[in-house]
């Protein structure tokens, strides 16, 4: 896996020799390391491409339990019927075939002091450093009823895994009766992807509109706002009528209890809600292999240094993606994409002589699709200060508001970034 | 007004902490911010057997839909009854029991 | 000057992405540029409609980012993104693009 510099790298090195000298670690090749990569999502896989253009003496081993990668972002449109389960699927060949030696196996269990994981097939792996994308955890439970085998009755689609859970979402979906009422119940912050409900409340719309118009979408939520409603808001409004009613917590929309035999949602205040459907979007935390490994604090996230994403609790365990508290950037593909490099490059530092980024800059963009042609978005920039990570004022925001006649351009343009932003960072992540 | 909205256990062993949640679906219009004619609510009220467990005097600052989440100990089985009173002074009430089990 | 940074800069892309911090520059071009392949294309190639930023011509880049600031440039989103980055992070920006290939 070891590689030097070839011919051409070094011949350009000496012809540049009065900048080689701040380079030091071109000049130690051969002290290669090994970097270990828990998670193959947006956040491991990243880091895995990243490593492998930009440190290429370092070895690269990426575990992760699934043979291909399902994309949560996107998995709405197929509730939308405007993808296949194909186009959000993943192959790992393209970081094999730049040198990343990708294991499926889950990792079962970290030893910090002894710099190892111990994988399901009982195999150990030695690292020097190691990077942890493991995603979410679901709180079984943490809505009364709500556990694994509800879920095969009311799906979360939370997470990609096999693509079962999407699959079953849109199968029900178009397996709903005539004038039936779609459920969702959606989580209070922090969660993944934060305004993913939302889109997926549009896209089941837009699947209804056409298939189902007078079928309806009772939206319970846990809080009482979201991410670009007042853009969500609007597009329902234009675009599905009264087909979607959002019931905030002040409206008792927080669900405590499911009775998936009964198909009831059971809110805060004890009122029964009959479903056809459910989608239940249960309460989250950082998934078990990092709680387990002692990474996590009470409130089930991982702390991280926010210049380096070491793991507060333990040295050499970087932890990027939604398991960290980033806070107040958000739980999104966007960020664990970004993030991933500068733990990669923090993570490398010593050992390539490559310094750590020290005044990272970062932005997020989410993309959602609320219609046909019909995206909106929202951005914002992030970096250091006194407290840790920052928004950076004056920046970011919503799409521009206004009613859809205005706006019909600004939407369809927004829509087929959308598009761009999802072939391009899956580009960054497997090509 | 609207119809308060309370939670809280059917029954309780004795001593033991019980919570109680109560969500009152209310604008609380300040009257200051628009032009909106003023609509306040200006005291919520639990009580336990009839005395007074806790008590909120609602400000301009007070968010719409206010929801309380407290807690009790429960020492003898319990009559609740909850109470939110207009500015203009008329109030709406919910009553519940607590069981000793 | 400028002409030794641009080279020192070719120099940091033949040498897997050598960052200009590394030869004393302000901000850390490589870094910063990170976040952009996320819509401008894995290695910054474009995407459909979406801008190569590969070997984009220094002032116009400045130019380009000073007008996205300014809503002076038709724009859905790198308005919002362009006013979060100082100058030197812009200027680190067009360093490492105009370098690319």
């Amino acid at each position: 896996m070891t590689r030097f510099l070839t011919r051409r790298q070094f011949g350009t090195l000496v012809s540049a020799s009065a900048a080689t000298l701040a380079m030091p670690g071109i000049l130690r090749a051969e002290n290669t390391g090994r970097l270990l990569i828990i998670g193959g999502g947006f956040g491991g896989a990243s880091a895995a491409r990243f490593a492998r253009i930009n440190y290429p003496d370092v070895s690269v081993t990426l575990v992760e339990p699934q043979t291909s990668f399902v994309t949560c972002p996107y998995g709405n449109l197929i509730l939308g019927g405007k993808r296949a389960l194909s186009d959000i699927t993943h192959s790992y060949d393209g970081l094999r075939a730049r040198g990343v030696d990708v294991i499926h196996d889950r990792a079962q269990e970290i030893d910090a002091d002894g710099h190892r994981v111990t994988l399901a097939s009982g195999d150990v792996l030695d690292y020097d450093k190691l990077i942890l994308s493991p995603g979410i955890g679901l709180r079984w439970n943490a809505i009364e009823g709500y556990d694994e085998a509800a879920s095969e009755v009311f799906p979360h689609a939370w997470w990609g895994g096999d693509g079962s859970q999407i699959s079953l979402l849109r199968a029900q979906l178009e397996a709903l009766p005539e004038g039936g009422v779609v459920g969702l119940a959606i989580p209070d912050n922090p969660f993944r992807c934060p305004p993913g409900p939302y889109e997926r409340i549009s896209m089941i719309a837009h699947h209804l509109k056409q298939a189902n118009p007078t079928a309806k979408i009772l939206a319970f939520d846990a809080k009482e706002g979201f991410a670009k409603q007042g853009l969500f808001e609007n597009a329902w409004a234009e675009l599905y009528g009264d087909m979607i009613e959002w019931i905030p917590a002040s409206g008792d929309g927080r669900i405590m209890r499911v009775d998936p035999g009964n198909k009831l949602f059971i809110s805060e205040f004890g009122e029964e809600h009959s479903v056809d459907m459910g989608n239940v979007i249960p309460p989250q935390y950082a998934a078990s292999i990092a709680r387990d490994a002692g990474l996590a604090n009470d409130s089930g996230w991982v702390p991280v240094d926010p210049r380096t994403f070491e793991a507060e609790a333990a040295s050499d365990i970087h932890v990027i993606g939604d398991a960290n508290i980033g806070t107040p950037m958000p739980k999104s593909g966007y960020i664990a994409n970004s993030t991933a490099k500068t733990a990669v490059t923090a993570a490398l530092a010593e050992m390539s002589g490559r310094p750590a980024w020290d005044d990272p800059v970062y932005f997020n963009t989410c993309y959602s699709h609320a219609g046909e042609d019909y995206g909106i978005s929202v951005a914002a920039t992030f970096r250091l200060s006194e407290d840790g990570i920052a928004a950076t004022p004056d920046s970011g925001g919503v799409s521009l508001q206004g009613d859809l006649s205005e706006m019909a351009r600004t939407r369809r343009l927004e829509a087929r970034y959308a598009d761009a932003w999802y072939d391009s960072i899956t580009d960054d992540m497997f090509s | 007004m609207s119809t308060p909205r309370i939670r809280l256990p059917e029954s309780a062993s004795e001593g033991e902490e019980i919570e109680i949640r109560t969500l009152l679906t209310h604008p609380m219009i300040t009257g200051v911010s628009s032009d909106d004619p003023r609509d306040m609510l200006t005291r919520f009220e639990a009580r336990m057997n009839g005395e007074t467990v806790f008590a909120y005097d609602f400000a301009n600052g007070s968010a719409a839909n206010p929801t309380f989440i407290f807690f009790v100990r429960a020492a003898a089985p319990g009559e609740f009854s909850f109470t939110w009173t207009h500015e203009d002074g008329q109030s709406v009430s919910a009553e519940e029991s607590v069981r000793i089990s | 000057m400028m002409r030794q940074k641009l080279l020192a800069a070719a120099v940091a892309i033949t040498c897997a992405g050598w960052p200009l911090t590394a030869l004393g520059g302000d901000a850390d071009g490589h870094m910063l540029a990170q976040a952009c392949a996320g819509c401008h294309g894995a290695d910054w190639g474009g995407q459909g409609p979406i801008s190569d930023l590969r070997g984009y011509d220094h002032e116009a880049f400045l130019r380009a980012w000073a007008e996205f600031q300014a809503d002076e440039r038709p724009a859905t989103i790198m308005n919002r993104i362009a006013r979060g980055y100082s100058e030197a992070e812009i200027a680190a920006l067009a360093d490492y693009f105009s370098s690319l290939e």
